[in-house]
């Protein structure tokens, strides 16, 4: 296979995959705003934040209003994290590797690209924003039933694969980098305590995570625990360390690199190791730093060892 | 009621008709199975065709339109129809046509024998923008640089076939050639098992053993590829259907580098993989950034090198466009005498060389009645229809022709042929032209019929896609089997 195909592949799955994570941060981040009380309000900031966009959000806007934010990360053509953007690489990729894909990959894909031009506004409004950024990850969800139930597992949908699982990691992390800042602030002040739950509620809420939690854990929702969930599950979809497991799977199906493997296993071992409940207390934020690194490494092995062959 | 033929009437040859209410013989079938239908069934013919367009996706890419790059395949649903007979006798003189051409380009490049025996003006050498020094004295194999040529016929008032011009760089239109005959089965099915028309879908398969002789190791299967300029080039389509169809990987310039070992190599996620024949469809001066256009990233760095040496092959060869060229165009039956020693099967339109004083005066006389062509245009850009241009438009011509004379020639308007087409206000006729696509190797192979273009506007000579022009299936149906 094309190493140009190959890359294409890949980052079309890390496209449509960041596209339905930052149509859910949207939603939940929503919600939580109408749960939180003044003190303890963290407005939209977070989200440019967890996207690393801060220095492209402030050449745009002026402050992060909510409708700022929202317009940069739904239909700003300017915005690189706008679900317009993603949804747009992803078509012009898929539009030069067309026969590597099955016929229904382009047409849902279109169909979210008319989506977004036609009702993209309607996000911009509270009342309907609600049901348009349903519709956005009903057609990502769509788009992905089609490649898992249509598209043979050659070669291809392995670099599909292998994107759509980094790019889950890596959302994962950010998530829990962010909001996890604002959480252990939370704690120092005990009147705002009971209001801790709900926000760790809904980071599990960004991530689909809610009542797989429950039924794994079947306790109340603690930091600790929730942290350890999405670091560390191996059943989850979502958890870093069932993305990385999966991407590990995928390799025998390539040309041998062992650079990519080396890569991985050294993050899996960082996450495995990882004492949670100590992080807690104090280095949680470095310690997912390092986890990003790990996850950067990935990348770049995966871009020399099959996307610059020479 | 359905089509009343009757009524059709044509100020031109018509393909389909020699008289009112007579249809010719080749089309005679046609003609009564389309007086049939009733004006529904032939509305709903031809909503059936358009369907399957989108459906199968058929689309070529027009330039400016930003975002929308993708239009459906306009195209008229009834056929053109050509008979066997005079079939033969046209592939023939296209074959012959395209050896000298290959002639002339070998010679061109190497001993100029054309020149030192005064057939071909040296000076006209000099001007020509697709000579390329950088060929000189290279032997592609066999002498063949066009493998692929794609010459457009027209036939004038009194029904003779002319060649207008022979596109030898990268020529375009075959794929859809091929989908007009798949749409058009869907929509006329009962057609195919009357009438004895001859297929078309061998192409690719032809295409393949042409560019797999080019092979310079022998015996491994060669590694073959079509290297596109990418996604926004009007002709994408026809990139990815014909790599599709071969079975060979579509790639652009950044999926190949030429080694220090002078090899050409694509890039794999198993690492570098040594590529045998590049079937390219970017021009020359794309090809490679080390030679031609530094700025290019189409191409490839050192692909010139390799092809010169022989490590990889390239079709059509650098260079070829010199034959492919409105002024170069008027020579060719002199070439047919000088190097295949025979006389031209089809003739040539008659043609007027601006850098000839006597020439250029007629011309500048008659301005008003000519079409003036560049030397080097191709898809109807830069042209002067006489008849209908405006004053203004004519002296910035005169202005144009004196500047660079060698750049310009002139032709009589051609009235173009008509074959009745599909438009809104029932069936009228339209002007049309014929592109075959001849492959050269040992032995030689010409498309069964080609692709017709049709002007879609009432009374326009223009057939090119991107300027308004559809397409037709073309048959070419054997008289001689059947009932008939």
């Amino acid at each position: 296979m094309l190493s140009r195909v190959a890359d294409n592949l890949y980052w079309c799955g890390r496209y449509l995959q960041r596209a339905e994570n930052t149509a859910r941060l949207v939603t939940v981040n929503g919600h939580l705003l109408l749960d939180l009380p003044k003190q303890v309000q963290t407005g939209w900031q977070p989200l440019i934040e967890i996207l690393g966009m801060e220095k492209k959000f402030a050449s745009l806007y002026d402050d992060a209003t909510e409708a700022n934010v929202i317009r940069f990360l739904l239909t700003d053509e300017r915005s690189p994290a706008s679900i317009l953007s993603s949804v747009r690489r992803a078509r012009e990729i898929v539009r030069t590797v067309r026969d590597s894909m099955p016929q229904e990959t382009w047409e849902k894909l279109n169909d979210i690209n008319l989506l977004l031009q036609a009702d993209g506004d309607k996000g911009l409004n509270r009342r309907y924003r609600q049901e348009f950024l349903q519709r956005v990850i009903d057609a990502c969800l769509l788009l992905f039933g089609v490649l898992t139930s249509n598209m043979s597992r050659d070669v291809g949908f392995q670099f599909l694969r292998l994107g759509t699982n980094l790019e889950q990691a890596d959302m994962t992390t950010r998530i829990l980098d962010v909001r996890s800042v604002n959480l252990i602030h939370t704690r120092a002040a005990e009147e705002l305590r009971p209001f801790e739950n709900i926000q760790w509620m809904s980071v599990l809420r960004s991530l689909t995570a809610y009542e797989m939690y429950r039924r794994l854990v079947r306790e109340r929702v603690q930091g600790d625990r929730v942290l350890r969930f999405l670091l560390q599950d191996r059943e989850f979809p979502r958890s870093v360390v069932f993305c990385l497991v999966r991407m590990q799977r995928t390799l025998p199906k390539l040309p041998e690199k062992r650079s990519v493997e080396r890569a991985i296993t050294r993050t899996l071992a960082l996450l495995r190791d990882a004492d949670v409940e100590s992080l807690m207390e104090k280095g949680l934020s470095e310690f997912l730093d390092e986890v990003q690194v790990g996850i950067a490494g990935i990348d770049d092995a995966l871009s020399d060892a099959y996307f610059k062959a020479s | 009621m359905g089509i009343a033929w009757g009524e059709y009437k044509s100020d031109s040859y018509d393909e389909l008709f020699e008289a009112p209410g007579q249809a010719r013989p080749a089309g005679r079938k046609l003609a009564k199975y389309l007086a049939e239908l009733t004006a529904q069934e032939l509305s709903e013919r031809r909503l059936a065709a358009e369907l399957a367009i989108k459906v199968m996706g058929i689309s070529f890419t027009v330039y400016s339109e930003g975002q929308n790059v993708d239009r459906s395949w306009p195209f008229d649903i009834i056929p053109r129809v050509i008979p066997k007979a005079e079939w033969q006798r046209t592939e023939k003189g296209l074959k012959q046509r395209v050896r000298a051409l290959n002639a002339f380009i070998q010679d061109i490049y190497s001993e100029q024998k054309v020149i030192k025996d005064k057939v071909f003006p040296r000076a006209l050498l000099a001007d020509s923008v697709n000579y390329r020094k950088q060929c000189e004295d290279v032997k592609p194999r066999g002498g063949v640089w066009a493998h692929v040529c794609g010459s457009d016929l027209v036939r004038d008032r009194d029904g003779t076939l002319y060649v207008l011009e022979d596109n030898l760089r990268v020529p375009s239109g075959v794929s859809y050639m091929i989908e007009n005959r798949a749409v058009i089965k869907r929509v006329f099915p009962e057609l195919f098992e009357t009438t004895a028309i001859r297929p078309v879908d061998d192409y690719p398969a032809q295409l393949y053993d042409t560019l797999a002789e080019l092979s310079p190791r022998s015996g491994n299967r060669p590694n073959i590829v079509l290297l596109t300029p990418g996604i926004y080039n009007s002709a994408y389509f026809e990139h990815c259907y014909l790599a599709q169809q071969m079975g060979v990987a579509l790639v652009e310039g950044p999926d190949l580098f030429v080694d220090d070992d002078d090899v050409c190599y694509l890039r794999t996620i198993e690492g570098p993989q040594r590529v045998d024949v590049i079937y390219r469809r970017i021009d020359d001066l794309f090809l490679d950034p080390e030679v031609f256009n530094k700025e290019s990233v189409l191409g490839a760095k050192g692909l010139m090198r390799a092809w010169s040496k022989g490590k990889v092959a390239l079709a059509n060869a650098p260079g070829a466009g010199v034959a492919d060229d409105k002024v170069v165009y008027t020579f060719v039956p002199k070439f047919i005498r000088y190097y295949l020693d025979e006389e031209p099967i089809l003739p040539n339109v008659e043609s007027f060389l601006c850098y000839d004083d006597k020439q250029r005066e007629h011309v500048l006389e008659n301005l008003d009645k000519l079409v003036v062509k560049p030397a080097n245009e191709s898809g109807g850009y830069g042209m002067l229809m006489g008849p209908k241009s405006s004053k203004k438009e004519r002296e910035k011509f005169r202005e144009l022709i004196e500047a660079n004379p060698r750049n310009y020639m002139a032709q009589p308007v051609l009235s173009l042929s008509t074959a009745p087409t599909l438009v809104d206000g029932g069936i009228e006729p339209r002007h049309l032209d014929l592109r075959p696509f001849i492959l050269s190797r040992e032995n030689p192979y010409v498309t069964m019929g080609g692709l017709t273009r049709v002007a879609l506007e009432k009374g326009s000579l223009v057939v090119n896609s991107s300027q308004g022009g559809g397409s037709k299936d073309t048959w070419i149906v054997d008289t001689d089997e059947g009932d008939e």
